[in-house]
């Protein structure tokens, strides 16, 4: 048994070992956070009170949007030719909500009283209704990995039982992560004049609902990219090409409900004398979305593995910085008062975090049936067909 | 405007011509709240000193929570630990609170504080000093007051005041009550000699900010349902499409099968009587 | 101070200095007076009110401290007390933080290292009164009585203090008093006959204020009557060389050249004279020496007055002849020493003409109300005080002949000690002072007290004086002893305790009888206690001490005999007011208000201004953790312009050196200065370690002070001293 775990641990690519340790440094850190308060181990203050941690939970649920799309798109619009990325999507959802609520808790003045929101409703708190939500889903999420964890396992018997409610969890999943991918904008509502204008909307519930969507397409394309490098597995190229034709259409979408809004409220010539507002305004639209809609327009770049991640990667980026700019960036000064930067230990506390769903990731994909549905990719170049049911004419789906 | 915007029953009147900065209201809330050394429940907006030696001028007034008709912090509290009383005081519940400053980023008025230097940090806030009240004595901000800049009593009268005081003297005050309808209406009136945003005021719009959000959230069960029912029905649709083309394909496979057999039985049954015909000539 | 910059990690990041970690709500649950409980004031939950009177500052609010469950609270203005009437300054608001100061004194403490390394230790009150009295006697016996010098700020116990060092025998009694009035005090009594006349806001509609800060200087009730005077339509003039929170609600402010407040007077003088503005009436009826005057200001015209102060000529023209106007319902503010140069007493002797000449007596100014041990009281019984025989060293009056013995010149005491001239001292008896940080030129005053054999402080604190002492006597707080009844007009106040002293901390009366009976003096100090001592001061009026303890205050009994006494006889030799005075006169200065110049400053040096904030009282609150969390942080103040020629930024470090001394600061880069002044907010740069929380915080005015003194009131004249600046 030990000379097993010394062979696996020989046999690790190195750069988990860089994880762990700083997966450990996050933690002690993080520990001392709980025991010395915000004050001492943050830069939040009364005039900047969320700060870098905040912008990571809106990024990463964003992100995660994978995972409910992907659900969406192959349980309830039958697309089950994309049923090969499930459990790769589900478990790295899962992983980002598990972060969240970590980072949520380290987030929180009072930690000891976290438990609070499940007994202390406030129905016309966006942050309430959003708290009941991510702890739903994310229990959804592990209903939905369940097979894969409990695959090797003695409970495996009950697999199909699970399996059987299968469905009416992932509508329920799939609702649930409407509600709190839009609540999370929501939540901006009540700042009103605080948030930029540019930002600031009555809509701002759709605006991240649909970017959600945008950014989950967007992570099913570049995580197929990453498991590739990482674990020599990939989707075929057809199936990446047929969700990146989605995404001009959301992403063009937002685009006209975002620019039309603004200008219906008179805010448009915001657009171009709002200072350093604009800049960041005009990367969130040109590089998140204008650039990726020409890019995914074009079948050689929805076909090309190369050119298809970097087109998914704009996307990201886009609405990484949109919900960065909304609780950080786009968030107005207080006249005299030094703008907020992170602590140290804000960014530690993160890096730690980041590190542990990556290395969770990578040890998950390694000791448990992830891919089994998916292709190996034997060869750079060549891609053969691991699972016999995959027939010749699904995989050269119809364009 | 809003539906839930009562009026309070007490109010504040400050008088920014009376304010000399000299902060006994600043030391008296403390003393009265135990409020930690690294927070304050009140505290000094002022214009500076503007102007050029020696055409100078500098107002300062006291600034603390408004206790808005619909506040924004009780609408977005998460837990509830934020409310509004039935004499309209907005309440801060210590023991619920959890830290989470949703609150601070709200309110229009930049008021919640947090004593970020304690390890277990709870917002500060004025809550009109309850305890004075039921004894019959004034806040301690405006007991103290020496040049009598704040006044406290009962909010139709402090409003009716702060009127009478800008119509009486129009040369002295700017023409706006400065608390009246912003955010919705508040409890704390504010007349002064120079503009309000010069004193550093936040210039917010009439409409509180709790009722836009609660436009919104009040739409969650309606866009869960929504979103449930939506599904399923596509999920089903699509589920029945397949189902029906698929049965179509298999009766068609089937047909395909029966009329080939039964072609098959035919060309046989032709050629038998083919057969016994000619056997037959 | 907003509500974005709090922060106590900030507030260390900028001074260094270790702050204790009081919070507000965590004070010492200290335990009630007994005595407190026995009379009454409190019901059966330990719940209730206790009438008392705050000592933050000399204006003596009465206040009610609110006691719930057996603690203090609260503490609250007393509307029955005519000084706060339901009111409390901020520094009032802080008494709790000064009485539960981690930093209070609690024992009797001896010195065992050497002066100025603040190592002592504890001691009981007998071994520490054994050693006061034995050193007090040891130095009587052998350089005489004179030897031994007292000073103390005026307090409740002043009357005490008094007591013991007339029973010793000494003539060295040292006050504040010329740190801070002597020019007006000195003023008004060659003009009026009178310390200080009162003044009544309540029918004003043009008011000048010469210097005197009200808005920050907060006297509660007079503050707050200014402020409902110009509610009303009064109009206030203000002169200061600085842009001050009165100057902000001013009609009318004059950024005037420091030291020329006399000339501005002088030419008021003129005009309201020339044309023929003043009250004819009154001035024949009720003063002497008109002609006089009006011979001595004919030079005094407001195009020569507009030269020296570098104001407008019409704006002197305009306020001569709008105060003339406002006729008996004008006041021009006496100040406490106006411009704090050698000429302010002649600018006090100017404004008190002022208000003779527009007839305002009996309207805006009165004869004064009762001082605070006042006629209608008892007093315990006591053999007549020795004869002092020595000269004072403060020199009066054989150097200052017109100083009253009450006001003394306390700097030129100081410099006595120092010099030994004409006799030198040996021991020095401090209470409720500190000295220091209060006279100028701190360097001087600690080489003085290197002259003496022995030192003794009572206090509440380790302050900048106790801290170079050889005995440090802990006096309790104001919320933790009686002090003597205080007469406010017709009413008389009660200090009662709140709480238990803390550790072994003792009133001033204990401290007085049981040092005196040491000195074999006890016959001064026939009083058993406290209490005895009060119901002495009691007995004439019928009022029990029990009685007054509840309601807090007792009102006296009218005079007797019918009439009302007549406001319009003066207490000076003509019996009227003096325009011209014949005292002043015949002791060789003039007869009446007549110009001084002032000295300027040259190669490029400042006027070194001085002045009051709001949050502190003088020398005495730096440390009180309340009052530093809202002061604003002690920066040197300059005008933009005088700064951009220096190349100085705001918060820049600079070195001011006076002739005396230097220190170093941040400056504070402002437009509400003149450019040829600076101002320092006195009383920081505490050199005390027994201030945790004022140790090093701000620099030290005393530091830069030269020491002049006004050779006609005593008054030192603080803002004659000069300065450099330099960005380090």
């Amino acid at each position: 048994m030990r000379k097993k775990i010394i062979k696996e641990l020989q046999d690790m690519p190195k750069f988990v070992y860089v994880l762990a340790v700083l997966v450990v440094f996050g933690a002690i850190v993080g520990l001392y956070r709980l025991y010395a308060g915000l004050g001492a181990t943050t830069n939040l203050s009364k005039a900047y009170p969320w700060g870098i941690w905040i912008s990571f939970d809106l990024s990463t649920v964003a992100l995660s949007g994978g995972a409910f799309t992907l659900a969406a798109l192959v349980y309830v619009f039958h697309m089950h030719n994309l049923h090969a990325a499930v459990r790769p999507t589900v478990l790295a959802g899962l992983l980002g909500y598990t972060s969240v609520l970590i980072i949520l808790f380290m987030d929180l003045g009072r930690w000891d009283r976290a438990y609070h929101f499940l007994i202390y409703p406030n129905v016309n708190s966006a942050l309430f209704e959003v708290s009941w939500c991510i702890a739903l889903y994310s229990s959804i999420l592990v209903y939905e990995l369940s097979p894969v964890l409990l695959a090797n396992t003695r409970w495996k018997g009950i697999i199909p039982v699970l399996e059987k409610y299968t469905i009416p969890m992932v509508i329920a999943g799939v609702s649930l992560s409407t509600l709190h991918q839009s609540s999370l904008g929501t939540l901006f509502i009540v700042m009103s004049e605080r948030l930029h204008p540019l930002w600031q909307s009555m809509l701002l519930p759709v605006f991240f609902l649909i970017s959600s969507l945008a950014s989950g397409l967007a992570l099913i394309i570049a995580g197929a990219s990453i498991s590739r490098w990482v674990f020599k597995r990939s989707l075929p190229q057809n199936l990446i090409a047929k969700l990146g034709w989605f995404l001009p259409w959301v992403l063009g979408v937002y685009l006209v409900l975002k620019l039309g809004e603004l200008e219906v409220m008179g805010e448009l010539h915001l657009l171009l004398n709002s200072g350093r507002y604009s800049v960041l305004f005009m990367l969130e639209i040109i590089v998140g979305m204008v650039i990726p809609i020409i890019m995914f327009s074009s079948k050689r770049v929805r076909h090309d593995r190369t050119a298809s991640m970097i087109g998914a990667f704009f996307v990201m980026f886009g609405v990484v910085l949109n919900r960065f700019d909304a609780s950080w960036f786009a968030i107005q000064p207080i006249p005299g008062v030094e703008p907020y930067s992170p602590h140290w230990m804000e960014v530690a506390i993160l890096i730690g975090v980041a590190s542990g769903v990556f290395l969770a990731y990578t040890l998950i994909g390694r000791y448990f049936p992830l891919f089994d549905e998916t292709m190996v990719v034997e060869s750079k170049r060549k891609e053969t067909a691991v699972n016999p049911q995959l027939t010749a004419s699904e995989i050269g789906v119809a364009e | 405007m809003s539906t839930q915007a009562t009026p309070g029953k007490y109010g504040f009147l400050i008088d920014v011509t009376h304010c000399i900065d000299c902060r006994a209201c600043n030391v008296a809330c403390s003393v009265e709240n135990n409020v930690s050394m690294d927070s304050t429940r009140i505290w000094m907006n002022g214009t500076g000193v503007v102007g050029e030696f020696p055409e100078l001028s500098s107002s300062t007034a006291p600034f603390h929570c408004m206790h808005c008709n619909d506040p924004s912090c009780v609408s977005a509290c998460t837990v509830g630990a934020l409310t509004r009383d039935h004499d309209g005081i907005v309440q801060y519940d210590d023991d619920r609170c959890i830290g989470c400053r949703y609150c601070i980023y709200a309110c229009p008025f930049q008021v919640p504080n947090m004593d970020l230097d304690e390890k277990m940090p709870l917002i500060v806030k004025c809550d009109m000093c309850g305890d004075r009240l039921q004894e019959g004595e004034q806040p301690a901000c405006a007991a103290t007051c020496p040049p009598g800049a704040i006044q406290f009593g009962r909010r139709e009268d402090m409003l009716a005041k702060a009127h009478q005081l800008i119509t009486d003297h129009p040369d002295k005050f700017i023409q706006h009550v400065y608390g009246e309808h912003e955010n919705g209406g508040t409890s704390t009136f504010y007349v002064s000699p120079v503009p309000f945003e010069e004193l550093g005021f936040p210039m917010t719009s009439s409409t509180s900010s709790a009722y836009l959000n609660r436009l919104v959230t009040h739409g969650t069960p309606a866009v869960f349902g929504a979103a449930a029912i939506s599904l399923s029905g596509i999920y089903l649709t699509i589920k029945n499409v397949k189902e029906e083309s698929a049965e179509e394909a298999r009766i068609a496979a089937q047909t395909a099968v029966v009329q080939a057999a039964e072609g098959a039985a035919a060309e046989t049954a032709a050629i038998e009587a083919e057969e016994s015909t000619s056997e037959e000539a | 101070m907003t509500n974005f910059t709090v922060s106590r990690r900030d507030f260390l990041k900028m001074s260094g200095a270790t702050v204790g970690a009081l919070v507000v709500g965590q004070m010492l649950p200290i335990s009630l007076a007994k005595a407190a409980q026995e009379a009454g004031l409190l019901d059966e939950n330990m719940t209730g009110h206790i009438s008392t009177m705050c000592e933050m500052c000399v204006w003596r609010c009465g206040l009610i401290a609110k006691i719930v469950e057996g603690k203090v609270v609260k503490l609250d203005g007393n509307p029955d007390h005519p000084h706060s009437r339901g009111k409390l300054c901020p520094r009032g608001q802080s008494g709790l933080m000064n009485t539960y100061d981690p930093d209070r004194v609690l024992t009797p403490l001896i010195r065992v290292g050497k002066r100025g390394e603040g190592k002592f230790r504890p001691a009981s009150w007998d071994e520490a009164l054994d050693l006061v009295a034995s050193k007090m006697q040891g130095i009587k016996e052998k350089y005489g009585p004179e030897a031994m010098v007292f000073s103390s700020t005026h307090n409740l116990s002043q009357v005490q203090f008094e007591n013991l060092l007339n029973a010793y025998g000494s003539p060295n009694y040292g006050t504040q008093r010329s740190l801070c009035f002597n020019a007006m005090i000195v003023g008004n009594l060659m003009t009026y006959g009178m310390e200080e006349p009162a003044r009544d806001y309540s029918d004003a509609e043009y008011i000048i204020l010469t210097g005197r800060n009200l808005m920050e200087a907060v006297s509660t009730s007079e503050t707050g009557d200014l402020t409902m005077a110009m509610d009303r339509g009064a109009k206030m003039v203000y002169l200061d060389p600085r842009f001050t929170k009165t100057a902000a609600k001013a009609d009318l402010w004059l950024p005037i050249k420091p030291g020329t407040d006399l000339a501005f007077h002088l030419a008021l003088l003129h005009v309201i004279i020339k044309e023929k503005l003043y009250d004819r009436a009154f001035v024949n009826a009720n003063t002497v020496g008109f002609e006089q005057l009006e011979t001595t200001v004919a030079p005094y015209t407001p195009d020569w007055a507009a030269g020296i102060t570098e104001l407008k000529a019409t704006d002197i023209e305009t306020v001569a002849r709008d105060f003339a106007a406002a006729g008996s319902k004008a006041l021009a503010h006496n100040g406490w020493r106006t411009s704090n140069f050698e000429n302010s007493f002649q600018t006090a002797r100017a404004i008190a003409s002022l208000n003779a000449l527009v007839g305002n007596w009996g309207t805006t100014m009165l004869p004064a109300s009762g001082g605070h041990g006042g006629e209608g009281l008892g007093m315990p019984p006591q053999p007549p005080y020795p004869r002092a025989s020595a000269r004072r060293l403060d020199g009066v009056p054989w150097k200052y002949p017109l100083v009253p013995f009450k006001l003394g010149v306390f700097q030129e005491l100081r410099d006595a000690m120092l010099t030994g001239d004409p006799y030198q001292a040996h021991g020095w008896f401090i209470s409720r002072q500190n000295p220091v940080q209060s006279l100028p030129d701190r360097t001087r005053t600690l080489e003085a007290m290197g002259k003496m054999d022995f030192i003794v402080s009572v206090d509440i604190f380790l302050n900048d004086t106790s801290w170079f002492a050889d005995v440090v006597l802990p006096e309790s707080s104001y919320l933790e002893r009686y002090d003597p009844l205080s007469q406010v007009g017709n009413r008389v106040f009660i200090r009662q305790p709140v709480i238990e002293p803390q550790g072994d901390a003792k009133s001033a009366l204990w401290i007085y009888k049981h040092l005196g009976e040491r000195l074999g003096l006890g016959d001064y100090f026939q009083y058993e206690d406290e209490e005895d001592f009060l119901r002495q001061q009691l007995e004439p009026t019928g009022v029990s001490l029990e009685e007054i303890r509840k309601k807090g205050y007792l009102d006296l009994a009218a005079p007797e005999h019918g009439e009302e006494p007549d406001i319009f006889h003066f207490n000076t030799a003509s019996g009227k007011v003096e325009l011209f005075s014949n005292v002043l006169d015949g002791a060789g200065f003039d007869g009446c208000a007549d110009w001084e110049e002032p000295p300027m400053p040259e190669n490029g040096r400042f006027y070194l201004l001085t002045g009051k904030v709001a949050q502190h009282t003088q020398f005495a609150t730096q440390n009180n953790q309340l009052l530093n969390k809202y002061q604003d942080e002690p920066r040197l103040w300059i005008n933009t312009k005088s700064a951009e020629k220096l190349l100085l930024k705001d918060f820049d470090l600079v070195r001011v050196t006076s002739d005396v001394g230097q220190i170093n600061i941040m400056v504070n880069v402002t437009e509400a200065i003149r450019p040829d002044c600076v101002y320092m907010t006195p009383g920081f740069g505490h050199i005390s370690k027994g201030f945790t929380t004022g140790y090093g915080v701000g620099a030290s005015d005393s530091v830069l002070h030269v020491t002049y003194t006004d050779p006609i009131s005593g008054g030192q004249a603080l803002t004659q001293t000069f300065v450099t600046v330099q960005g380090i």
